[in-house]
């Protein structure tokens, strides 16, 4: 076994990371209607020994106050079938779906892992969220979200169910080759935290600085220790993104060249969504309309208030607002450097504990996940800290967990 | 062009979750010259039949895929998304057909109406991707479906694309039928009332005579056979082999286009799939 061997994810929903990320000159925005783009970044990310490939998801379709956006890359293909058609054009790579417990009965759950599992050769994960955001509800017949904490008791009981379902499945056979999906989770706030000490064996998180991944991961290792189960066997994986240049200053320069690709419109677009409010109808020059904003959100109005009140009293235009906006990185790490370079960041966090590995979220597809894969994951392989080959046929074997586990719900 | 005559067989096999199985079934399903292969059937659904077409797309090249979806377990929204997904990698191959299997009444009509609605969120022509303007679709052609049931209310728009079909080709079994009187295809058994369908294929067992098949089909009493298979390995190759004389080559093109199946015009607002602009 490799020393601090660094685990990698690849996390492919749409087309990049960057809102922008579809303009760019080496996207392929059409791609992700058709079966070779699958193909191609399936194999990529299996030539580039990533453990697994994971697609997130949501049950609302993007948008704000009923009008649906012209410049953001949009609908997202459901994951599961996405995920399964690419395990028939693979052999080793381990496939994530995003799938809520809010609106899945644990029978549903059951037999679409149950069969994804099976067909994949136990190579499936589930990515287990309960759905935060407000739009979902009407698309179930329903107002409103439930609250959180109630989201949060009925996923304990939902997954709970929902592995007693596939222990019958296995029993009855054909086996499911894992005994379940492995389970994965991203909660951040301390019930999500809790929820995934129990039952997640990788978890996402978002980590900026190196500091905030050895806070995360220290925390997440001792509540997993608390309830009764080795911090050994949960991988911790903070997202990643990252634009490679030759030198410095050509990763500078193409990572302003890729948010120069947005104007006010798109970023007003995506500063609408964040926000769940349509802001498309004001003038970008002209002030933020914090009332109108407030009194439309479907979101916490406080949250919502935090992050545009100082802009206001600062007398930022509505145009510049959302393009700073944009341009933050939503709390995620953004590597800006060369090859050399971000094999050494990667290597310093996973030495300092900061990690187990990294959820890559390429700036744009395919083009951010080639470079990646042909750029430094030789150099991590050379370093003698990415495997070369496979250990064996699983997702849990690729990750170095025990065959099986049972949850502790 | 030629009228065709549609072969069709449902395998609810077990081991066909097993990807070793899955894959020689498919493959014997396409050499055999099959149009259409229908995953479980009523009361035998022992896998998720929408996880496996989602298998099966990137494996196959001209079989249409056809999901069961069981009405009382499955909700509309994940429906739409799903085959949505499916008919894209499949580049308009895939077909479903709802179950009732004791679900109160209604509510397997309810379900093709709600996916439909979805579906219809989104035109044909939705999709832009001009990288110059930065347009990368046209709002005004994503709309709220607002479907509203006895036992759906689905607000939409669904987050996935009108598939490249329009609709996936409905497929309605005659011996658990559903309320549907706009469906594709109809299977029906000699003696029971027919489902309204654009075309009826014949339910007949493994050793089905092919002159009795060639000359209904002529007759216009029926459009083609489906074969209910419980040895889909050894079936598939010996029914193409008695039936390769009633076979003609299909047009290139979607399924729609291969079996002459328009959508019906009662089941969309709109004539066409979704359309994906070429990127040059």
């Amino acid at each position: 076994m490799m020393q601090n061997q660094i685990h990698l994810w690849a996390f492919l929903q749409g087309i990049g990371f960057f809102p922008t990320g579809w303009k760019h000159e080496r996207a392929r925005p059409e791609g992700v209607f058709h079966m070779d783009y699958y193909t191609r970044v399936a194999q990529l990310a299996e030539q580039g020994r990533f453990d697994a490939i994971v697609f997130g998801d949501q049950l609302q379709s993007r948008g704000a106050g009923g009008r649906a956006p012209e410049r953001l890359a949009m609908p997202t293909l459901d994951p599961v079938t996405l995920l399964t058609a690419m395990a028939a054009v693979t052999k080793h790579i381990g496939l994530v779906a995003t799938v809520s417990t809010t609106y899945n009965s644990p029978e549903m759950l059951a037999e679409r892992f149950g069969t994804m599992e099976r067909i994949t050769g136990g190579r499936s994960g589930w990515n287990i969220v309960t759905t935060a955001h407000p739009d979902t509800a009407p698309n179930f017949g329903e107002t409103e979200l439930p609250p959180k904490d109630a989201r949060y008791r009925n996923a304990v009981e939902v997954v709970a169910r929902a592995c007693e379902l596939w222990a019958e499945m296995d029993r009855e056979g054909p086996e499911l080759p894992q005994g379940r999906p492995v389970l994965v989770q991203a909660g951040q706030s301390p019930d999500g935290r809790d929820f995934a000490a129990r039952t997640a064996e990788a978890i996402f998180c978002p980590a900026a600085t190196i500091q905030a991944g050895v806070d995360f991961r220290t925390d997440l290792r001792s509540r997993v220790a608390g309830v009764g189960r080795s911090p050994d066997g949960v991988r911790i994986m903070p997202g990643l993104s990252c634009v490679l240049g030759g030198t410095e200053e050509e990763a500078r320069a193409e990572h302003t060249a890729t948010l120069d690709l947005a104007d006010d419109a798109l970023a007003i677009e995506y500063l609408s969504e964040s926000l769940c409010c349509d802001l498309t109808g004001f003038d970008p020059l002209g002030q933020i309309p914090v009332d109108e904003i407030l009194a439309k959100t479907l979101l916490p109005q406080g949250d919502v208030a935090r992050s545009i009140v100082p802009g206001a009293e600062k007398g930022t235009p509505l145009g510049e607002f959302a393009a700073n906006f944009m341009r933050h990185p939503r709390g995620h790490n953004v590597f800006i450097g060369t090859p050399e370079q971000m094999a050494d960041m990667m290597i310093e966090w996973r030495d300092a504990g900061a990690c187990d590995g990294f959820t890559l979220q390429p700036s744009y597809m395919p083009g951010g996940l080639e470079d990646f894969v042909g750029q430094v994951v030789p150099i991590l392989q050379a370093r003698g800290r990415l495997r070369t080959d496979y250990p064996g046929a699983t997702l849990r074997e690729t990750l170095g967990l025990p065959a099986r586990e049972a949850v502790t719900a | 062009m030629t009228r065709p005559f549609i072969l069709s067989a449902s395998v609810a096999e077990p081991a066909f979750a097993v990807p070793g199985h899955a894959r020689a079934v498919l493959q014997a399903a396409e050499a055999a010259g099959f149009d259409l292969l229908m995953l479980g059937r009523s009361g035998e659904r022992p896998f998720d039949a929408q996880v496996l077409v989602a298998w099966a797309a990137p494996m196959t090249s001209t079989l249409g895929v056809v999901a069961t979806v069981p009405a009382s377990k499955a909700h509309p929204f994940h429906v739409a998304r799903a085959l949505s997904a499916v008919d894209f990698l499949a580049a308009g191959r895939t077909g479903w057909s709802v179950v009732p299997e004791g679900a109160p009444e209604g509510m397997a009509e309810d379900m093709v109406g709600a996916a439909r609605a979805l579906w219809d969120g989104w035109g044909s022509d939705t999709l832009i991707l001009d990288k110059t303007s930065g347009r990368y679709l046209d709002a005004s052609k994503v709309k709220a479906s607002n479907y509203k049931g006895a036992f759906f209310k689905v607000a939409g728009p669904v987050n996935a694309m009108r598939p490249p079909l329009g609709h996936p080709l409905l497929v309605v079994d005659g011996d658990d039928p559903i309320a549907i009187d706009d469906a594709d295809i109809a299977l029906v058994s000699d003696g029971t009332a027919a489902p309204q369908a654009t075309k009826r294929l014949i339910k007949v067992g493994a050793d089905a005579d092919a002159a009795m098949l060639a000359e209904r089909f002529e007759a216009r009493e029926i459009d083609g056979a489906h074969f209910t298979l419980n040895d889909a390995l050894t079936q598939l190759p010996q029914i193409g082999a008695r039936l390769a004389s009633l076979l003609a080559p299909r047009p290139a093109g979607d399924l729609r286009a291969r079996l002459g199946l328009p959508i019906p015009s009662t089941a969309s607002n709109q004539p066409g799939g979704a359309v994906i602009p070429e990127i040059a």
